[in-house]
């Protein structure tokens, strides 16, 4: 109550019945006056201010009609300055978009509701256009609110900003910018932000109220990520206390009515998307191989159907490269045999390199010859073209009806990328994608029985197949108390939500009623896993945080590592030289310090990478990770230290540091001439990742990641010495909370050496 | 002070709270136990172990140990490890049971009012006051139990698992039921060979029947002959051939014969008529030598076999005795002793012909009756 009540005194203050006093407000508020973001105009026009074209606009009370003739205008009415020829060429395309035809039916719903749930198709527009449309109805220049649109993905956020900018005629990073992990592009001036999910959840940890926003607009909420899910509990929550923030909820399937309902009963408007009729074909039998089943789809959709281009969809980076390359080959041979048309095949997938991924948007090759047969192209892509990307030109989906899907399972602690069958909504989604530019087919690799008997309704969401450790943390740092009964949209397994709280609890950062810790504060401060945050917060303590940060930073990104199926040999051979005799987090760290000192030594780093293997992108994204995270460190007092690298413990500081975070995370070998390991208290079977520098077979290791694959591995993995995990994690080391077995057996064997150590030590002092 | 050292301190100040000498005293003579025990629990332990027993098992035991497995074992070994632990809930809901690891998650869920089942808000309470109908009753199902795990290797398409699955289940039940109609055969075979051997016995005693009936009917007709000479008085005649006694003729048509023997008759003429064209064949080829009285000499009078050939027309289809051949052994038997019993008060059991239709001291109609 207390809150609510401070809630609407602060919106009183803001309210737009107080814009003189607000304006002087923040005149005095800000040193300099002509930086204000929301009077900026006034000065640069150097006019008074009824002649901004925008007056016309009563906050809240807009019509369609007013706004479009705002836009009209020839000055920007956010900049004041006058707008360019690519702004009309840009307002003609998007006059046409399916969205516009209804801005005033959305505007008298936005009007006349605070929760509002939207349903537009892929390439109805809602993205780019519905924030706009807020932004003309919410006047951030009045109040100094600003709008936020969340996206999944840090891609989406960043390309959708940079789309808007260019539609409103801005510069990205002014009156529209985004800000993901690690990445802020905002300014003083900016009025819309796109942002990641991710992010939006971040931030309100230190504004629970959101206070910053009058408008939340939640995108691509059907694809239920873990964030999305969370904020969409919390907002339901603010809402409540927040009676002036609006919250728009946009999907892109029609399965709205969940939306709807958990948000009382929230009207709906539906824009139907510019879709044409999509014919589905299902095999009659069963495939055995669905990689090939899908090259020779592609291959028969080529010589036999007209002109119109593919999508593939693969599961993974291997099958992609794999399935691009039979195709290339087999088309020569068809264009050598029986004068086919040619076809260009691109790859899509996540952790490709961004100029690649562009070339999807190449147009289709010409016919070989005038009046040759037409060529076409052919993309092969994750689920990532499943939603979020708008290829146009596709008319043929193969569907072989799986991806790759992040799982969880708190009984063995491990969270893994498998390829799993895909859900009846996400194949209507892939067949969706062959009806964008005209009608068109999509052939899907499985019968119609197992379509209806085998695949589930809806891929369920990220918050049930993932850790919630994180989570767990974020939603106590934002003041929720009661676990049991936040009002999740899907509440994730109560195994999964204890596993969380257990760990936390391991590493400190939960009291045993649940309660934050400081040392859970602070974790929560930082935009990685608790027990990375652990580790580098602990680090000090080891003299080696300058060291932590660096590995930290090198393992919040992809792989650094850089290994060419055609160059394998001279890659491993490479990386050997930065190997470090006791391990992978050592190794990378010797990589990075490598890395570092060619920069200093003013190498073409370009050509520095390309030649140790290394990946220079994933280096620099790294190197930019850990500025962010020191100063995170810096802000909080934590001290920035290193052993002297000529200290024979200099190393052995580093190892003891890993296990502060990671003391959950080691395995013992079975027995002495095996290689296999088995992980400390989950008893589970693992081997060391064929990836690993170490060659020795060391009894005891921590580990970065446990992979499942068809095998169980570990992944980055570095010696360790077992007296440490009793000295540095004691409390999970208890003997007394393990079972029966070799690993408490060989732990025994420890504490008693240790204890026979000190004892004699004792009797000689 | 420091935050990281608070958490240090942490870590220290609750590794304290645990009786530290006496409880690593505790788990040490346990484990002690524990690593003798592992592989030993089979072992008499009532005997005191000789030394060198001792040291043979042991050194068994580190050559089990030390064994390198095969890939297929180890892959073997960690998927059931998995599946061990994937099948049941990590946590205890004992909370002083240390032991299990997933107590501690256990107790503080507990702590926040987790009282088993799914998490999420309690469908009445706290959503009526928020407004409206909240989302607690429109979810349709909670997780109780996390997703499951399921590893796919390889490149089978969807279905081709639940196809392969289908047909394996489809063989196994058609082999089952094969092997349950082989079950059922056995007992079959049985009966079949008893009915069999039942039906060749009933089927000689047809003949034999038939041969009786013959006899009686043939000594009938030779005394009804008699009497009709004596009598010279002209019965009447009586159509139903089963039922009555035939209208003795003397030109016996084969027709005129009652059903029940006439195949007898029938297959007799036939291979009468297959010798006689046999002979006749082999006689043929001096047959222009032979002249009629010859013939007449010889006895083949082409009077009789005009008469066979014409008159009892062997050729014939006869719906009749086709009818009464196609009826299992047992019914013609039966016929035929119903047949003598009526026309002739024969008992073919008794062997014996009874004066009146009474049948005197005869059991019965069946063979039973006669045991």
């Amino acid at each position: 109550m207390a809150d609510r009540k401070s809630g609407v005194k602060r919106s009183s203050v803001d309210g737009d019945d107080a814009q003189d006093s607000k304006r002087m407000r923040m005149g005095n508020g800000d040193a300099n006056v002509k930086m204000n973001p929301y009077l900026a105009h006034h000065y640069e026009n150097g006019q008074s201010d009824s002649k901004s074209p925008l007056d016309v606009l009563e906050r809240h009370n807009t019509t369609a009609l007013q706004a479009v003739k705002v836009e009209d205008e020839d000055v920007n009415p956010w900049t004041g300055r006058p707008h360019t020829q690519q702004y009309f060429k840009i307002l003609q395309t998007r006059r046409d978009l399916p969205v516009q035809k209804q801005r005033q039916e959305f505007l008298d719903m936005y009007h006349s509701s605070q929760i509002l749930v939207f349903v537009g198709e892929t390439g109805s527009g809602k993205t780019t256009q519905i924030p706009q449309y807020v932004l003309f109805d919410e006047r951030p220049d009045l109040n100094g609110k600003l709008i936020a649109c969340t996206q999944p993905r840090r891609v989406a956020a960043m390309s959708v900003a940079q789309r808007v900018a260019n539609e409103l005629d801005v510069e990205l990073g002014e009156e529209v910018g985004y800000s993901i992990r690690f990445e802020n592009r905002t300014g003083p001036k900016t009025m819309l932000k796109y942002m990641t999910d991710g992010q939006l959840l971040r931030e309100s940890m230190h504004d629970n109220d959101m206070s910053r926003y009058s408008c939340i607009i939640l995108d691509e909420a059907h694809e239920r990520t873990l964030a999305t899910d969370i904020l969409m509990a919390l907002l339901k929550q603010i809402a409540a206390r927040r009676k002036d923030l609006k919250i728009i909820v946009m999907s892109a399937t029609l399965d709205a009515q969940k939306f709807q309902s958990y948000f009382y009963d929230a009207p709906l408007l539906a824009v139907p998307g510019r879709t044409h009729p999509v014919e589905i074909f299902y095999t009659p039998e069963p495939e055995r191989d669905y990689v090939e089943a899908s090259v020779r789809t592609v291959l028969q959709i080529h010589a036999t159907e007209p002109e119109g281009d593919i999508l593939l969809f693969l599961t993974g980076e291997e099958e992609i490269e794999d399935a691009c390359r039979r195709i290339s080959l087999e088309v020569d041979d068809m264009i050598r045999e029986s004068d086919a048309g040619p076809m260009k095949v691109y790859p899509l997938y996540g952790t490709l390199p961004p100029a690649q991924q562009q070339r999807i948007f190449d147009k289709a090759p010409e016919p070989l010859r005038k009046g040759g047969r037409p060529g076409r192209k052919c993309i092969v892509a994750t689920n990532i073209a499943e939603t979020s990307l708008t290829i146009d030109g596709i008319v043929y989906v193969v569907d072989p009806g799986f991806s790759k899907q992040k799982i969880y399972n708190p009984r063995t602690r491990v969270e893994s990328l498998l390829v799993s069958p895909i859900s009846k909504a996400s194949a209507q989604q892939r067949a969706g994608r062959a009806g964008r530019t005209r009608p068109g087919k999509c052939f899907r690799l499985y019968t119609e029985a197992a379509f209806k008997k085998e695949l589930i309704e809806q891929t369920y969401p990220e918050i049930l197949r993932s850790n919630l450790a994180n989570t767990v943390l974020e939603l106590k740092k934002l003041g929720v108390q009661d676990l049991v009964h936040f009002d999740l949209m899907d509440p994730p397994a109560p195994e999964t939500m204890m596993r969380a709280l257990e760990e936390l609890n391991y590493l400190a950062c939960l009291d045993d009623d649940g309660e934050l810790t400081r040392l859970g504060g602070l974790a929560s401060e930082f935009p990685l896993d608790p027990a990375l945050a652990v580790m580098l917060i602990s680090s000090p303590e080891f003299y080696c945080s300058n060291e932590m940060l660096s590995i930290t930073a090198l393992l919040s990104v992809p792989q650094i590592w850089v290994r060419p199926n055609n160059a394998r040999k001279r890659a491993d051979e490479m990386k050997q030289q930065f190997a470090h005799p006791d391990g992978d987090h050592l190794t990378l760290l010797n990589a990075y310090h490598a890395y570092k000192g060619a920069e200093q030594q003013g190498e073409d780093m370009k050509q520095w990478c390309h030649e140790h293997f290394l990946s220079l992108r994933h280096l620099a994204s790294a190197d930019n990770v850990r500025a962010q995270l020191k100063r995170i460190m810096e802000t909080h007092g934590i001290e920035l230290v290193s052993t002297p690298f000529q200290d024979k413990n200099y190393y052995t500081n580093i190892r003891r540091a890993l296990l502060a975070g990671f003391f959950m995370q080691v395995a013992m070998r079975e027995s002495s001439n095996s290689k296999v390991y088995k992980t400390v208290k989950d008893d589970q079977l693992v081997m060391i990742h064929p990836s690993t520098v170490l060659t020795t077979p060391y009894d005891w290791v921590v580990y970065n990641e446990f992979v499942l694959t068809t095998k169980q591995y570990v992944r980055t993995v570095t010696n360790i010495r077992p007296e440490w995990l009793l000295e540095i994690a004691p409390v999970y080391y208890d003997l007394d909370t393990f079972e029966k077995g070799e690993i408490k057996s060989a732990l025994t064997r420890i504490v008693d050496k240790v204890r026979r150590r000190q004892a004699m030590k004792g009797g000689s002092s | 002070m420091k935050p990281y050292s608070e958490a240090i301190a942490r870590l220290n100040s609750s590794d304290a709270k645990t009786p530290g000498g006496t409880s690593l005293d505790n788990g040490d003579s346990d484990s002690e136990d524990d690593y003798m025990k592992m592989s030993f629990t089979d072992t008499p332990t009532t005997a005191p172990e000789l030394s060198y027993k001792q040291s043979l098992r042991k050194r068994r035991e580190a050559e089990a140990r030390g064994r390198v497995k095969s890939k297929a074992e180890l892959a073997a070994e960690e998927r059931e490890r998995r599946e061990a632990a994937l099948s049941k809930p990590f946590y205890s809901t004992d909370t002083a049971d240390k032991t299990k690891s997933g107590s501690k998650g256990f107790a503080m869920l507990a702590k926040m009012g987790f009282k088993g089942g799914a998490l999420g808000p309690s469908s009445h309470n706290d959503k009526a006051d928020v407004g409206g109908s909240g989302s607690g009753t429109t979810q349709p199902q909670r997780l109780v139990e996390p997703i499951r795990l399921e590893i796919k290797d390889g490149r089978e398409g969807i279905g081709l698992e639940s196809e392969r699955k289908r047909k394996l289940r489809e063989a196994s039940e058609a082999s089952a039921h094969a092997v349950k109609k082989a079950k059922v055969g056995e007992n079959e075979y049985r009966d079949r060979i008893r009915q069999e051997r039942e039906d060749a016995r009933l089927e000689r005693q047809v003949i034999a029947a038939q041969k009786v009936a013959e006899g009686l009917y043939e000594d009938h007709t030779k005394q009804a002959a008699h009497a009709a000479h004596a009598a010279r008085s002209s019965a009447p005649t009586r159509t139903e051939q089963t039922a009555g006694p035939p209208m003795p003729s003397t030109t016996p048509l084969l027709s005129s014969i009652p059903v029940v023997f006439r195949g007898l008759v029938r297959t007799r003429e036939m291979e009468e008529r297959d010798r006689r064209m046999r002979l006749s064949l082999a006689e043929g080829l001096g047959a222009e030598e032979e002249d009629e009285d010859d013939k007449m000499a010889l006895g083949k009078g082409s009077q009789l076999q005009q008469y066979i050939d014409d008159d009892l027309d062997l050729d014939k289809d006869d719906q009749e005795l086709d009818d009464f051949n196609v009826l299992p052994p047992g019914e013609r038997l039966n016929k035929l002793l119903i047949y003598m019993r009526t026309t002739f008060n024969y008992c073919f059991w008794c062997k014996s012909k009874f004066d009146d239709d009474k049948m005197g001291d005869c059991p019965g109609i069946s063979e039973e009756d006669h045991d």
